[in-house]
């Protein structure tokens, strides 16, 4: 039983200019391994090779060297597909279909019998939020979010044990991003491994477990959400502090910020954070809160992408 | 299975939203209705005594040269008219499939490139072969109920025009795979069929030329590209019930829709969407 859903080693794709014979590496070496059961969010800005990587474990896009691995089997057979679900970003159904069609074709792709598409369809029409009325209408008269969520549908249509998704809640409201979260959140109970791309930072930090950033075709960083986010320093906010005391702590502090005539303090280490601590408490002030200061994922990603 | 004939039903659902189908359909059925009743039939005492089509009436006793006559001429129109006419319709279809949004979808199903290909290129043959056996089963009928005239050789006419409309339809896939162009893969298969008849007067176009080099490019052309003309011709002898004198046309036709339809498979394999 292989122990990864998605497993590539110094995946790398070159694409060369037919007339011209420049090059452009769009995947440089990047070799990654997602954990069966997780849900992993691949980050990067445009242009930086997320789309690449993920058209070469579906095989739209063939390596220019390296390899990657779907539950074990090599991406370009044609069987290691049978287990994912693929939702792609700017994807284009065909506006002749109904929903009902549309999930009816894609499930016979699939390998579904048509008792089992019959059964499934409906169910899967209403979970993902489109009612009955939306089912045998054409998908040329479908709004982007109901697009949205029949094309999750497509995705889920096989019942897969991958789902790759590419900007998932892409025109859908806050709503019906909820929803779509609820159903990935119960898809992940049921042991699904989730790959995620998604330019929407606090959606990935929301849902995902694990991140990996990818920078001009490398891969720039990878871990948990929560050690990536965790630990950049301790925060303390007091009110009513002295001027003189305040323009000596804002001295000392990596960063600071004041209103309302609250002081917020942001320390590196916690003997800096008990100093001032200590001569707060001195000068006779409140200590409002005081805690180890989180990154939001925006942040990391900035701080990578800059970096790089 | 299931995936094949789920590839099929798509290109006929597309061909309907397109109105493909109900463009030929339509013309199929006027030219039908045109036949039915412009073919007036007089019997006397149960026997056959006059038919008049076109305003031209002939005993009994010449009706069966009359018929296939007409049935010629319904072949040649089809074969000609109605394969431009499909080429130019079935290139939107090739072409549609490689949309981006669309193709990368089709790909991440547990479906081989081949047989995306494949079944998508037989339902599209399948279309205009519907079309082009509703109009020849139609017609045949209509003059075998009126004459009681019921040869086989009309209804061999029909296999020999979609059997050309896939080896063109090759073109198109070649061309769609390798420029996603429906318009370049329109030109390409007009361009055969234009150079194509040309070819076919090698006997004469020889003479006109100087060098033994470029009668041999002349010759080469002949035999490789498809031979539409030389086909229309063993079309004409099947109707008037004529033997066929070869056979060469129609393998070296195919011989030519086989590696073009491979090659577009080949390119389809390695390419990246």
């Amino acid at each position: 039983m292989p122990g990864y859903a998605i497993e590539t080693e110094g995946l790398t794709k070159i694409f060369r200019s037919r007339w011209s014979g420049r090059e452009l590496t769009a995947v440089d070496n990047v070799s990654l391994r997602v954990p069966i059961g997780s849900t992993y969010g691949l980050l990067g800005p445009n242009g930086a090779g997320k789309t690449t990587f993920v058209k070469m474990l579906l095989s739209c896009a063939l390596p220019t060297a390296g390899r990657a691995m779907v539950f074990g089997r090599n991406a370009q057979e044609t069987e290691s597909r049978r287990p994912i679900g693929y939702l792609p970003e700017n994807h284009r159904f065909p506006t002749y279909m109904t929903g009902v069609g549309m999930l009816d074709f894609y499930g016979a792709l699939s390998g579904m019998d048509s008792a089992s598409r019959r059964k499934r369809i409906p169910e899967l029409l209403n979970l993902v939020g489109l009612d009955e009325r939306a089912h045998n209408l054409r998908l040329g008269k479908y709004s982007k979010g109901m697009l949205q969520r029949v094309g999750l549908a497509q995705a889920l249509i096989h019942s897969p044990k991958l789902l790759v998704l590419d900007e998932p809640s892409d025109g859908v409201d806050p709503v019906g991003r909820k929803q779509i979260r609820d159903v990935l959140q119960a898809l992940e109970q049921k042991g699904v491994t989730i790959f995620l791309n998604s330019h929407l930072l606090a959606e990935v930090e929301l849902f995902c477990r694990e991140v990996a950033i990818i920078q001009k075709g490398k891969l720039a960083l990878t871990g948990t959400v929560q050690e990536l986010t965790s630990g950049s320093g301790y925060r303390l906010e007091s009110a009513s502090v002295p001027e003189p005391l305040e323009t000596e702590l804002r001295a000392k502090a990596k960063s600071f910020a004041a209103s309302d005539g609250n002081l917020s303090l942001l320390f590196d280490t916690r003997e800096e954070a008990n100093r001032a601590i200590d001569q707060l408490r001195s000068a006779g002030c409140e200590i409002e809160a005081l805690g180890q200061s989180r990154s939001t994922l925006e942040e990391v990603f900035m701080k990578t992408v800059q970096t790089q | 299975m299931n995936a094949t004939l789920a590839l099929i039903r798509d290109t006929f659902r597309e061909a309907f939203a397109r109105r493909i189908f109900f463009g030929f359909f339509g013309c199929c059925t006027a030219l039908l209705l045109f036949l039915m009743f412009i073919m007036r039939i007089d019997v006397i005492a149960g026997a056959l005594a006059t038919v008049t089509i076109f305003g031209n009436t002939v005993r009994g006793a010449d009706v069966q040269g009359l018929v296939v006559q007409t049935q010629s001429v319904i072949a040649m129109v089809m074969y000609f008219a109605g394969m431009a006419l499909s080429v130019f319709a079935s290139a939107g279809l090739v072409s549609a499939m490689f949309e981006p949004g669309r193709i990368e979808l089709l790909l991440s199903k547990p479906v081989s490139r081949t047989h995306l290909l494949l079944g998508r290129y037989a339902g599209n043959v399948l279309v205009v072969a519907a079309n082009i056996i509703y109009l020849v089963a139609g017609s045949w009928i209509i003059f075998g109920v009126k004459t009681s005239i019921w040869g086989t050789g009309f209804l061999l006419s029909s296999l020999c025009t979609i059997f050309i409309f896939a080896v063109l339809l090759s073109v198109l896939v070649l061309v769609g795979v390798l420029w996603d162009s429906a318009a370049v893969g329109i030109m390409a298969t007009f361009a055969i069929m234009i150079v194509t008849p040309i070819l076919a007067q090698k006997a004469q176009l020889e003479k006109l030329l100087d060098s033994e080099w470029s009668r041999n490019v002349l010759r080469g052309l002949y035999y490789v590209l498809p031979k539409t003309s030389d086909i229309s011709i063993i079309i004409r002898h099947l109707i008037l019930n004529q033997p066929v004198e070869s056979w060469m046309p129609v393998w070296s036709t195919a011989i030519f829709g086989a590696v073009v339809l491979s090659a577009g498979v080949w390119r389809f394999n390695r390419r990246t969407f």
